[in-house]
């Protein structure tokens, strides 16, 4: 049996999409980010109390979240799933037209939540919507078709199944939103459940298990190690759902106080989220001191500074579960969660895995393909780095001194960071042109 | 990581030995002053070691795997993974043969900046080519050795390697 990572790395130069596909999805993530960071900027005023409501920084969250993080997720997902998995490149027509669907759909939902328009809200989440289902279409074959990998796969599934409940949610919030201002449309949901499932299952659920389930590829890949038990891997992802279905259960109080006043589901759910990261923290760092390569780059600055912010994440969650009164702890909550966790750990493994897939695709006929090295712009992702840890802990000292001056100024290094990986990104696609100028070995894609 | 074949923990301890020396390499050429560097003594020891492992455990190792055990990969069925692997070893060969000169200009202490600037360049692609194709061999090859290889083969293999 090949171990997850060596059936990653033999099959894959066979099992590439043309890479106008995966590199379409993150370089629209590279747009999106850039955007993110302007609408929050636009938004400063309001951001250190944001709890939700219509405006920019609702935009800019979104922006974040399904402009970087779902549509990265979905270029990984299209390109490295089957390649994990054994299996070979089908169709190219869903995954164009997803994008085709998604990408203008983001915006349309971005601008309807920045400019307070519901109608442009709701026709955008129509066309999100109608995307996701189609990426949970080709992610379900996906699966179901794998080989191999049975912690990654679970992991999948467990993300897929999240994502319905995340499309539930969000419709129901978009019909509220409609709804309330006198156009068609009632909500599915109360926006009382609504919300903490739509957070939970989209932070936590989706986008969170995707992240740690191709974590059991990737980062032994990286530090050249064998692929984490999966035993516990799984023992970590039954962990995980429990402390889901636990806070879904909390959210719709079903006897979430047991008659005590105590939130006990809520705290049980943060407990046991806490104990499925524990597992798998040790599961990555056991990885990374067993691995025979140590030196992991700059990346990996980013990707241990996400997986500090996701148990402390966590830890936050629990405090305003127990009634904390600080007024700074839910828009703090929101910081460590998107901003730290997810957005951090995407940023690092995309600059490894970027100049990675590209000189895959460029090595395709060619004897002395170039190195991910040397499609690389460090001195970019530098610049990025720097900026991504001074914007977040501008934003937190913004949140905290509740000053809309400070989560401008903080909002404005974010977008120049933004800046520096959009630099990096298209120096990668212009080196990897220079390269192979027929590198994807196949017709031009519309 | 383990391996039950003989074969796969030579590699393996190769790969390994290897690994060291290309991260002191790395930390070397990332120290070393821009001037001067091709005159370090110290800079010269290493050099020593890299051009040694260039010339003829590179050599003895690649041609190795290519005759005994690449074609056993493809007899099995995983032909793509030995091409790939293959044409790793050609990339491989190539800077190896580019930077020799200059690696034994530097083992002399005898190379001027202007070639150890090119030492570097090709350095840091010897090393991040070597460290991607040790990467695919421990996660792809060396596995599955351990079951495409029978015990007698596999004593076979490991004697004819060692002598």
């Amino acid at each position: 049996m090949k171990p997850a990572a060596g059936a990653f790395l033999g099959g894959a130069a066979s099992r590439l999409l043309p890479a106008s596909i995966p590199f379409r999805f993150f370089g629209s993530a590279v747009v999106f980010q850039g955007l993110a960071w302007l609408a929050l900027m636009a938004g400063a005023d309001g951001l250190p109390r944001f709890v939700g409501g219509l405006g920019w920084p609702l935009a800019g969250l979104h922006l974040i979240t399904l402009g970087v993080l779902v549509m990265s997720a979905i270029g990984a997902s299209l390109q490295l799933l089957p390649v994990a998995t054994r299996q070979p490149v089908r169709s190219t027509f869903l995954p164009l037209a997803i994008w085709w669907l998604y990408t203008p759909g983001v915006a349309a939902v971005a601008a309807g939540m920045g400019l307070g328009m519901p109608a442009l809200l709701a026709a955008g989440a129509v066309a999100v919507l109608l995307a996701l289902l189609m990426v949970a279409a080709l992610l379900a074959r996906n699966l179901l078709g794998a080989r191999g990998m049975t912690a990654v796969v679970a992991h999948g599934w467990a993300a897929l199944a999240c994502l319905g409940v995340v499309l539930t949610t969000a419709l129901s919030m978009a019909l509220a939103y409609v709804g309330a201002a006198g156009e068609i449309g009632v909500p599915l949901l109360d926006r009382t459940s609504a919300l903490p499932w739509h957070l939970a299952f989209a932070g936590y659920g989706f986008m969170g298990l995707l992240a740690l389930g191709l974590s059991y590829i990737l980062v032994p890949m990286f530090a050249l190690s064998a692929a984490p038990d999966e035993r516990q891997a799984l023992h970590s992802l039954g962990l995980a759902i429990a402390a889901l279905l636990l806070a879904a259960a909390a959210a719709l109080d079903a006897g979430a106080a047991l008659g005590s006043g105590v939130p006990w589901l809520r705290l049980l759910a943060c407990a046991l989220g806490l104990a499925a990261v524990a597992l798998h923290l040790v599961l990555m760092f056991r990885s990374l001191r067993s691995g025979m390569r140590r030196e992991l780059g700059g990346s990996f600055i980013l990707v241990r500074f996400a997986w500090a912010c996701l148990p402390a994440s966590l830890l936050a969650a629990a405090a305003i579960t127990l009634g904390s009164r600080w007024p700074a702890l839910p828009t703090l909550f929101g910081l460590l969660l998107i901003g730290g966790w997810l957005l951090g750990f995407l940023l690092g493994i995309l600059q490894r895995i970027l100049p990675f897939l590209a000189s895959m695709h460029v090595a395709r006929g060619s004897k002395r393909p170039p190195t991910p090295g040397s499609l690389t712009d460090e001195r970019a992702l530098a610049v990025h780095r720097l900026c991504h840890f001074a914007a977040l802990a501008g934003l937190a000292l913004a949140i905290v001194a509740e000053s809309g001056a400070l989560a401008a100024l903080a909002a404005g290094i974010g977008a120049v960071g933004a800046a520096a990986f959009a630099r990096f990104y298209f120096k990668l696609r212009r080196r990897m042109a220079a390269a192979a100028p027929r590198a994807d070995g196949a017709r031009e894609l519309a | 990581m383990s391996f039950t074949r003989q074969v796969s923990q030579t590699l393996d301890t190769e790969h390994r030995s290897n690994l060291a020396l290309l991260g002191r390499l790395e930390k070397a050429l990332a120290r070393a002053p821009r001037s001067g560097g091709g005159q370090d003594t110290e800079f010269a020891r290493l050099a020593v070691e890299f051009g040694r492992q260039l010339e003829q455990d590179v050599t003895r190792h690649f041609d190795f795997e290519e005759q005994q055990l690449f074609t056993r990969l493809a007899d099995a069925g995983e032909g793509d993974i030995a091409e790939l692997l293959k044409d790793e070893h050609d990339a491989i060969r190539e800077v190896a043969a580019e930077i020799l000169p200059l690696v034994r200009a530097a083992a002399e202490s005898a190379l001027d900046d202007a070639g150890f600037e090119r030492l570097r360049l090709g350095a840091f692609e010897m090393i991040e080519r070597q460290v991607a194709h040790i990467q695919k061999e421990t996660m792809g090859l060396l596995p599955m050795l351990d079951d495409l290889l029978d015990d007698e083969t596999d004593r076979e293999l490991a004697f004819a390697y060692a002598s």
